[in-house]
């Protein structure tokens, strides 16, 4: 119990525990101090002076995300001073910002416009010179307009703190201050893993996913091809919150019918491909246990962490699963096996994926990924952009009687539904695995050591009396600890699940911002979204991928096997080392 | 007849209370009876720091010290010293102090009169690269005496007792620095010394250590064993080579005496000191800045607390302090808190460095008692002004600084008093500026520097700055609104309350403060268009007057053809061509052009 | 026992020791300001010229740097140190002055008063 101190704010006197920022008591006594650096899962940056308060006997203002309560202490969260000085550093920033709201992505959703709104900027003082700097287009996922940034160093923070990834940091100096990738190389030649944590992150539209809704609206305006759509687990945990729902609505079927109206022929579900995943993956797992192979098999679902893998781990890569994600099977099968069905020229198919990612953009785009040449994946787009189109196409996702979706591709056991959170790929494959290897039925299907959003998770089971000890880590950060251990202890584990965001895909780059008054990558909100995902999972009576009905078919029609050359053919690939520019060398990396 | 004698007379506040005036008068009295007077001068020091002996004279050459002088001891001493050439022994005073000794070569300069030299006292004396130099100037005894006889919470106590504050300009009192780091507990802390000195003409740090490299790392190794490091950094900027190169030699000779390394003086306390290079960024003298940039990191401070004496480098307790209060730890540790806590004022204690440059006649590094008066530094010590010119305004704390005008000149300085009059201590930049200065620019000057040393982190400083310069910039070239003075304070009392570091904090100050005491020019550049000072070459007009002969030499150089006229006539300069850049009237030999 | 304070003095009479060898007690000494400040105003150069002098057999001079005593518009500076006498302190001292300064005052003990500071 930490010992309660006495603190006035604003005149009334408050027993609160010692130890706490000014912000964190006042939080908790109903005070919403105004900010916008700060970020609960972030360090404490202290730069935009936002969240001022008066302290008596200081001798400036302090920063209440910084400063610690004090006995006695006596707080103004809104003096006349404090109110004023608030108003214009908020003034100051718009000063150097474009101004041009209604033609801006965020418009609407801008914590800057939102908070430019509270303090009650009626009239401009000090207008001048504004920053001018192109934007960075050269990535297929993640946009960078230095134009938008307000300098909160939130995307830096995630990248450095949360992600370690550092591609993002300040350059230059004063008013030259600049976020940029090191020596301000384009993000497509940086060390970016375009997981989109930065723009998740952004309070304004300084980062950005790379927009594909007007070509998407194009093409699905083209009568002569077939619209083909799939879609992630965690977009239907998500998608309701850009509708103003709370977290934690699973809008599956309403889902499947908005995207039905906005024009596609076909909506699968990237849940059946889930299955395949586990099947195809599960298999090689258990090959590699069998016959010796490089253990320990680590999952490669994530296309941040497989862009991560390979500048950062090139010597993991054998221990890389060869499967390609849910979507890029899922968009190879719809363009070979689907397209056989329907008797149609695969390059008459256009392959959409509404995804909670924003490197899915990237590794669509990657060629190991084409199959006979043709890319699997045509246009991928995040939750938002799938929130916007059903918006613009006025489309009512709320009152849209639900639907279901297409087979073959379509249906899902709740394994597969289970892969948008962190641990749900673990769970399905000890599913199936355990079945594959040992012929019995696994009875306790819900494997809770590895669900919740501890950053590193440990488990264990035991088939035909050998332990398999698997380990199960989301958000780049936390991967980096748990692939440092596997260097050093490579029998750690057998099997390993990454996911390259936070929560795993429920957190991901893609997902819907945050709305007024609440923190973007909420702990509470992620896990309302990955318990949409469970509860999913516990409503169906087929929970296994093996049991998948569909999932079997496809194995009787068109791959033989899990593993067979044909499975390997349309559902594998390989990845290899990459260094772009301003990468550390392998050599000087710990562990090496 | 040439000087056989220099007498310095210790001309302190507690000497002239105990009649030094009165024995100056009986000096001079003496002196010329014995037919002396033109054989012996006599010059006066500011306080000499041994008040209970006072008054104190000294005699040259042979630096002979008398104490308790009085009037009756005057003929005595002037018949058997100054004609007999025998001293007054039961009068002479022995006292092995470590400040002063430069009076031995210097005391008869009057720059260096009433200066007091504690930091810096063997700048200028000692060879800086001979450790034997500074050995034998009592050097590490200090170090020795701390290992033989006090233990490190008596040191503690003895730099509390002194009343030391930060030299670098915060004026944070360095004793209580040195006691909260001593308390925290931890299996490794780290000591810094902060030798990255960024004001603009500010350049005790470098000359200190330049001049006297080994005074800085005893006080570093000091520091060290009286909070329990065993590690120190000497953080200095890349731009000082000399410095750089003289530490890393001071560094080796230490070493190889054993007053840093295991085992130091054979006790059983170990340290070591590494330097580390910044590259000249203005805000890694900010501490957290700093430490930051020591991690590998970016430079930007960070808030606090914590403080860096809870968590500093690599997040361990980290005793950071200035080169100059470095420097004072050796004597405070041989001469006493209790000695050291009676120079100076009520609330700050020593002496301080002074960078004194501008409109002086004597420019240079002066140190002084706390408590000196701005005008004896600026008349006594500097020279006055040359030219005739008359003082406008002192500027003192360099870019955090404020512009202080004459009637603050018989401000006692100290760090409280300073920063009433609307300015700071600093690290002791002082500028003196006279009547030809203009206000307005100057305060644009500085804004300009602060503006482009920001970190960039936080916004009242990296967008604020930026509008006052804007605004300060309209007003120079004439395109000054109304409300524009009244913006200038917002921001700038903005800044002050909000800022993030110290940078932002005092940014301000030199606009704030000229506004407050040279609000007329503000009004006058913006109104009228004009700047008195003619400073401001967009306010500026050149006419041609009645001098004129026609001779056509500022035609042919003007750039821009504005000047017409035939030869042998009055010429005249067209003020819509006319881009005021002032070489007409510079290369007119008549007087004809008027700068208006 | 021996303490850190025998070791400092004896430490301290090794180190006097061995700057009165290198002729401390000759009857002049001859200081050279020679900081960043003092070298940019031209030190290095009137450095070199003492020690030419001494080169060209100049004797009973002990020359030795020092760091700068704070009169900035007078750099360089040299003093001139004899016992029993008021030092002698020079500003704005140039190859040329340091070249009379060794004619003049070390060899014939004459005070150049018009350079003095």
């Amino acid at each position: 119990m930490a010992d309660k101190i006495t603190i006035f704010i604003n005149d009334k006197e408050y027993q609160v525990d010692a130890g706490q920022t000014i912000m964190q008591a006042a939080d908790k006594l109903g005070f919403h101090i105004p900010r916008l650096c700060y970020h609960p899962k972030l360090s404490i940056e202290g730069s935009c002076r936002v969240c001022i308060v008066e302290v008596e006997g200081a001798r400036n203002y302090v920063a209440s995300c910084s400063f610690p309560v004090s006995d006695g202490m006596k707080i103004h969260t809104n003096s006349q001073g404090v109110r004023k000085a608030r108003r214009d550093i908020i003034e100051l920033i718009l000063d150097n910002h474009p101004l041009d709201c209604h033609t801006c992505e965020r418009d609407g959703n801008c914590e800057l416009q939102r908070l430019a709104a509270s303090v009650g900027i009626r009239a401009r003082h000090f207008e001048g010179e504004k920053k001018c700097y192109d934007k960075d287009l050269s990535s297929d996922a993640v946009i960078r307009d230095p134009n938008k940034c307000i300098l909160c160093g939130r995307c830096v923070r995630m990248c450095s703190e949360v992600q370690e990834v550092h591609n993002l940091t300040q350059a230059h100096r004063g008013f030259s201050t600049v976020v940029m990738p090191a020596y301000n190389m384009p993000m497509d030649n940086s060390v970016c893993t375009n997981c989109g944590q930065c723009i998740n992150v952004c309070p304004t539209a300084a980062f950005l996913e790379k927009n594909y809704t007007q070509e998407l609206f194009e093409k699905l305006n083209d009568p002569d091809i077939i619209k083909v759509a799939q879609f992630a687990p965690s977009v239907r945990a998500a998608i309701g919150e850009a509708f103003g729902l709370a977290p934690g609505r699973n809008m599956e079927g309403e889902l499947v019918a908005a995207l039905r109206k906005l024009g596609f022929d076909y909506v699968f579900d990237t849940q059946f491909a889930a299955d395949l995943t586990i099947m195809e993956e599960g298999s090689e797992f258990l090959e590699r246990v069998q016959n010796g192979g490089k253990l320990p098999m680590i999952t490669s679902c994530s296309s941040a962490w497989m862009k991560c893998v390979e500048q950062f781990y090139p010597d993991l890569l054998d221990n890389i699963s060869t499967c390609k994600s849910p979507m890029s099977m899922q968009s190879a099968l719809t363009k070979s096996y689907f397209a056989q069905k329907l008797g149609v020229d695969p390059e008459k198919i256009l392959s959409v994926a509404v995804m909670c990612c924003t490197a899915k953009k990237y590794e669509a785009a990657r060629p190991e990924l084409e199959v006979d040449g043709l890319r699997s994946t045509d246009i991928v787009i995040t939750t938002r952009e799938a929130a916007w189109m059903i918006k613009s196409a006025g489309i009512d996702l709320l009152n849209i009687t639900p639907e279901e979706p297409d087979h073959p591709l379509g249906e899902s056991s709740g394994a597969g539904a289970i892969f948008g959170t962190t641990g749900g790929v673990m769970e399905a494959a000890i599913r199936t695995a355990y079945e594959l290897y040992t012929g019995e039925t696994l009875v306790d299907i819900e494997v809770e050591a590895i669900r919740g959003l501890k950053g590193i998770k440990e488990g264990k089971i035991v088939m035909d009396g050998q332990e398999i000890r698997v380990a199960v880590a989301h958000g780049l950060g936390n991967t980096n600890q748990l692939m440092e251990t596997i260097r050093k202890e490579p029998d750690k584990y057998h099997f390993v699940e990454i996911m390259g965001c936070p929560g795993g895909c429920v957190g991901g780059g893609g997902q819907p911002y945050a709305q007024a008054n609440t923190i973007p990558l909420d702990e509470e909100a992620l896990q309302q979204r990955a318990q949409a995902l469970y509860d999913l999972d516990r409503g169906k009576t087929i929970r296994r991928s093996h049991d998948n009905p569909d999932v079997q078919k496809l194995y009787k029609e068109f791959l033989q096997s899990p593993l067979s050359p044909v499975s390997h053919k349309y559902l594998h690939t390989h990845y290899q080392a990459k260094t772009p520019k301003g990468i550390v060398p392998k050599e000087t990396k710990t562990g090496v | 007849m040439k000087e056989k004698f220099k007498l310095t007379l210790c001309d302190g506040p507690s000497c002239i209370h105990n009649q030094s005036k009165e024995i100056r008068a009986a000096l001079e009295a003496e002196l010329s009876q014995h037919g002396l007077a033109d054989q012996v001068s006599i010059h006066l020091s500011g306080c000499l720091g041994m008040c209970k002996q006072g008054p104190i004279l000294i005699v040259n050459p042979g630096f002979t010290m008398y104490g308790k002088v009085e009037v009756a001891d005057i003929p005595n001493i002037v018949k058997s010293h100054l004609v007999e050439g025998s001293p007054v022994a039961e009068k002479v005073i022995r006292e092995d102090h470590l400040y002063n000794r430069f009076f031995r070569i210097f005391g008869d300069v009057d720059f260096f009169g009433k200066q007091m030299r504690i930091t810096l006292r063997n700048c200028g004396i000692i060879d800086p690269e001979n450790i034997d130099d500074y050995l034998s100037v009592r050097g590490y005894e200090a170090l020795a005496k701390v290992l033989t006889d006090m233990k490190p919470e008596d040191v503690v106590a003895e730099v509390k007792k002194a009343g030391l504050r930060g030299r670098g300009g915060a004026g944070f009192p360095t004793g209580l620095k040195w006691e909260f780091t001593a308390n925290q507990e931890s299996d490794e802390k780290y000591v810094i010394c902060n030798a990255d000195e960024g004001d603009p003409g500010a350049f005790m740090d470098r000359s200190a250590i330049e001049g006297d490299p080994h005074t800085v790392l005893e006080g570093i190794i000091i520091g060290g064993y009286a909070i329990g490091a065993s590690k120190g950094i000497v953080y200095i900027r890349a731009e000082y080579p000399l410095a750089i190169e003289r530490l890393e030699k001071a560094i080796a000779a230490a070493k190889e005496h054993g007053f840093l390394g295991d085992n130091i003086l054979g006790s059983d306390f170990s340290f070591d000191i590494e330097i580390r290079l910044g590259a000249g960024a203005f805000v890694c003298g900010e501490e957290t800045a700093l430490i930051h940039s020591i991690e590998g990191s970016r430079g930007m401070p960070r808030p606090r607390p914590p403080y860096p004496s809870v968590s500093g480098l690599f997040g361990k307790p980290t005793l950071i302090n200035n080169v100059e209060s470095w420097a004072n730890i050796p004597v405070i540790v041989l001469d006493g808190g209790d000695w050291f806590s009676t120079i100076g004022t009520e609330t700050s204690k020593g002496t301080k460095v002074f960078a004194l440059a501008g409109m002086v006649h004597n420019t240079g590094l002066v140190e002084v008692p706390m408590g000196t008066t701005l005008r004896e530094i600026v008349y006594d010590i500097g020279g006055g002004i040359p030219n005739d010119k008359a003082f406008k305004a002192i500027q003192t704390g360099g870019p955090s600084g404020g512009c202080l005008p004459a009637e603050y000149l018989d401000t006692e300085i100290d760090y409280e008093s300073l920063a009433k009059a609307g300015s700071i201590m600093g690290s002791g930049g002082m500028i003196v500026i006279d009547e030809d200065a203009c206000m307005v620019g100057l305060a644009k000057f500085f804004i300009e520097f602060t503006q482009d040393e920001s970190c960039g982190k936080c916004t009242p400083c990296r967008e604020g700055t930026k509008r006052m310069l804007e605004i300060l910039t309209r007003i120079t070239e004439g395109k000054g609104k109304e409300g524009d003075i009244e913006k200038l304070e917002r921001l700038g009392h903005m800044i002050k309350n909000a800022s993030l570091c110290g940078l932002g904090q005092s940014a301000p100050n030199p606009v704030l403060s000229t506004i407050k005491n040279f609000r007329e020019e503000y009004e006058e550049h913006i109104r009228d268009k004009k700047c008195s000072a003619g400073q401001c070459s967009a306010l500026l007009s050149y006419v041609v007057n009645d001098n004129c002969v026609g001779c056509g030499a500022c035609k042919r150089i003007c750039p821009v053809n504005a000047v017409e006229g035939t030869r042998k006539e009055k010429h005249v300069i067209d003020q819509d061509k006319c881009i005021r850049c002032g070489q007409c009237y510079d290369v007119c030999k008549f007087d004809a052009i008027t700068k208006a | 026992m021996v303490t850190p304070i025998d070791i400092i003095k004896k430490k301290r009479a090794e180190a006097v020791n061995r700057i009165i060898s290198k002729g401390y007690l000759s009857t002049k000494r001859v200081y050279v300001g020679m900081a960043t400040c003092e070298i940019a105003a031209g030190s290095k150069e009137v450095m070199g010229e003492f020690r030419q002098a001494i080169a060209n057999g100049l004797t009973d001079v002990y020359l030795s740097q020092k760091g700068c005593a704070g009169r900035c518009n007078l750099e360089p500076t040299v003093e001139v140190v004899e016992e029993g006498k008021i030092p002698v302190k020079y500003g704005k001292v140039t190859p040329e002055r340091a070249r009379e300064i060794v004619e003049r005052h070390l060899k014939k003990g004459e005070v150049i008063s018009e350079w003095l500071i």
